[in-house]
């Protein structure tokens, strides 16, 4: 019986701790949005009632509207570039076997673990080197780098269900390497691209050191945003914030819809 | 029966197949390089290069606001032997010392929760709760944590009700935390979470039927076999901690400054380059030694549970 109450509490305790953490975890969240449609300058308790005006007030902002668009084309842009660049990553790292095999992969996969402070520095200091300082193609590209990285796991993840029988098949059959790429590789790897194509929109979305570096007078969304932070408290930014949040929140859910990873095979039959 | 050995042949032969056959694109080696050389060069040009021209700015000089080619390491003793750089070394360490232990000893427990007492709906509900915060809005979570924790800020007002005094709670360590916590806790909870999803349990069914209460379990079965996780959940997070800006300019005002404060408001302050990549490139080579610490404390104790059996 005592067991019984200690097992209980512990449960009770384990439940707990978890939803401090998820609390912890949604609060900033919350908050960004909760007052977003408050109607005080500054926010905080009391809440000063439901008002659209800051949602309205970033719709007549030119700035706003077009670091907005930028945003839209540099992710765009990020997203497909860095899913194609991912896919031909993973399947040379799935087929293909050479001596420099590691470095080519550590070449793609290390970006993100860079500090992005450091990594958009170094990226400034060379490009403008380079004459590419200053553009919205730049943060992209630059972007894109980052991104890759991820593209690449998504889809190498895939790849490792791909019976290694099923290519040899094609090209037995006569299909050029190509044809069996195409024909066969890539309709199975649908699902990851769709994923890597709406995570690698996110990164780019939500990324603002180094296009606050490489970006010159052409913001992207996030970096108007840290421009607005580090002036007077603005309500306005509550209003960004929410419209970021939604969207990079999409675009991760989306994201996960396709990657099917799952935490652990289930020992259900139901399970994969 | 024939056309299965055909596969099976072809299925020996398929990882090699571009070195031996040459097919209708020409030499064989076409389409491999089609695919990586796009890859190759991008992140050649906007990642290596970059890196590689960073290390190479530290010895140059800056004359009359213009950066010139030299090879002077006068860069490298000027920020090295400063007291201003060592300072902001110590204080970067311990802060993102303090954020590893801390990452590591919440996220433990929680993952443990996850991936042993929820179901699976639950679990991949948690996960997918997880995964977002660490592909979004970092900076605007910052920021909300400012609402919260400014003097005039929610918390505050929330205590004010019941009649306590207002806390500084923005501006310290505290508040640092709270910020690199938001940080690294979801990506640490999350590498926990499907290591522990990996452990094989039949080992854990095994000490239970052997009589061990769940405390021995975790000790003896479980926590051992995530020694690799759990390094990679600290170096990770120390990773992040020791390479963010966000949270010590907003949660602390960049005071005292850590090296990527220091890195920001030395390429400010008048163009100095040389000396703001003397900082970049010397916090790459710790984050290098931080990262080998941890692959060799997991892949030691990993080579002697092996020689243990």
């Amino acid at each position: 019986m005592n067991r019984v109450l200690a097992t209980r509490l512990s449960r009770l305790a384990q439940y707990g701790f978890l939803s401090l953490l998820f609390g912890f975890i949604a609060t900033p969240m919350l908050v960004i949005v909760v007052f977003s449609f408050d109607a005080n300058r500054f926010p905080t308790i009391p809440w000063g009632g439901f008002s659209l005006q800051w949602h309205r007030a970033i719709l007549d902002d030119p700035m706003i509207r077009n670091a907005f668009l930028n945003s839209m084309l540099v992710g765009l842009g990020t997203a497909v570039l860095s899913t194609v660049l991912g896919f031909a990553a993973a399947y040379i790292d799935f087929r293909y076997r050479f001596r420099l095999k590691l470095p080519f992969v550590l070449l793609v996969a290390v970006p993100p673990a860079v500090p992005a402070t450091i990594l958009g520095m170094a990226m400034l200091a060379f490009l403008s080197r380079i004459g590419l300082f200053g553009r919205l193609e730049t943060v992209m590209a630059c972007h894109v780098a980052i991104a890759t990285s991820f593209a690449m796991a998504i889809i190498r993840l895939r790849l490792n269900d791909l019976s290694r029988d099923l290519e040899p098949a094609a090209w037995n059959l006569g299909a050029s390497p190509a044809a069996a790429l195409i024909h066969v590789v890539l309709p199975f790897c649908k699902p990851a691209l769709v994923a890597s194509f709406f995570l690698s929109a996110a990164v780019s979305f939500d990324e603002f050191l180094i296009a606050w570096f490489v970006g010159g007078v052409h913001e992207t969304l996030p970096v108007r945003i840290l421009n607005l932070l580090q002036g007077q408290v603005n309500p306005k930014i509550n209003a960004i914030g929410t419209v970021v949040l939604v969207i990079s929140v999409a675009l991760v859910l989306i994201a996960q819809r396709f990657t099917g990873v799952r935490a652990g095979r289930r020992p259900t039959p139901e399970g994969e | 029966m024939t056309a299965a050995s055909v596969t099976t042949r072809a299925g020996a032969l398929g990882r090699w197949s571009w070195l031996r056959r040459p097919r209708m694109a020409g030499s064989p080696a076409v389409l491999p390089s089609m695919l990586g050389l796009p890859v190759l060069i991008w992140q050649a040009v906007f990642f290596a290069a970059p890196l590689v021209f960073l290390v190479v700015v530290t010895f140059w000089q800056v004359k009359a606001f213009r950066l010139e080619p030299a090879f002077v390491l006068d860069n490298w003793s000027r920020i090295l032997f400063s007291a201003t750089f060592q300072r902001a070394l110590a204080h970067t360490f311990a802060v993102a010392g303090t954020t590893t232990v801390l990452a590591v000893a919440i996220a433990f427990p929680a993952a443990y929760t996850i991936a042993f007492r929820l179901s699976p709906r639950l679990r991949d509900l948690a996960v997918a709760a997880l995964v977002v915060p660490v592909f979004s809005s970092y900076m605007l979570r910052i920021y909300a944590w400012q609402i919260v924790l400014s003097p005039e800020g929610i918390t505050n007002a929330l205590l004010g009700g019941i009649g306590i005094d207002p806390l500084p709670l923005l501006g310290g360590a505290f508040s640092l935390q709270v910020g690199l916590l938001t940080l690294t806790l979801p990506i640490a909870v999350l590498i926990l979470v499907f290591a522990m999803a990996g452990i094989d349990r039949t080992l854990v069914e095994a000490a239970e039927n052997l009589g061990c209460r769940r405390a021995r379990v975790v000790a003896h079965v479980i926590v051992p076999s995530l020694r690799p996780a759990i390094a990679l959940t600290a170096t990770t997070s120390f990773l992040l901690a020791f390479g963010d800006y966000i949270s010590p300019l907003f949660m602390t005002g960049s005071k005292p400054p850590t090296l990527s404060i220091l890195i920001v408001d030395t390429v400010k302050s008048g163009s100095q380059w040389p000396r703001a990549s003397v900082i970049g490139v010397s916090m790459l080579v710790m984050l290098a030694l931080v990262l080998g610490l941890g692959q060799s404390l997991s892949r030691g104790r990993a080579a002697r549970r092996e020689a243990a059996r």
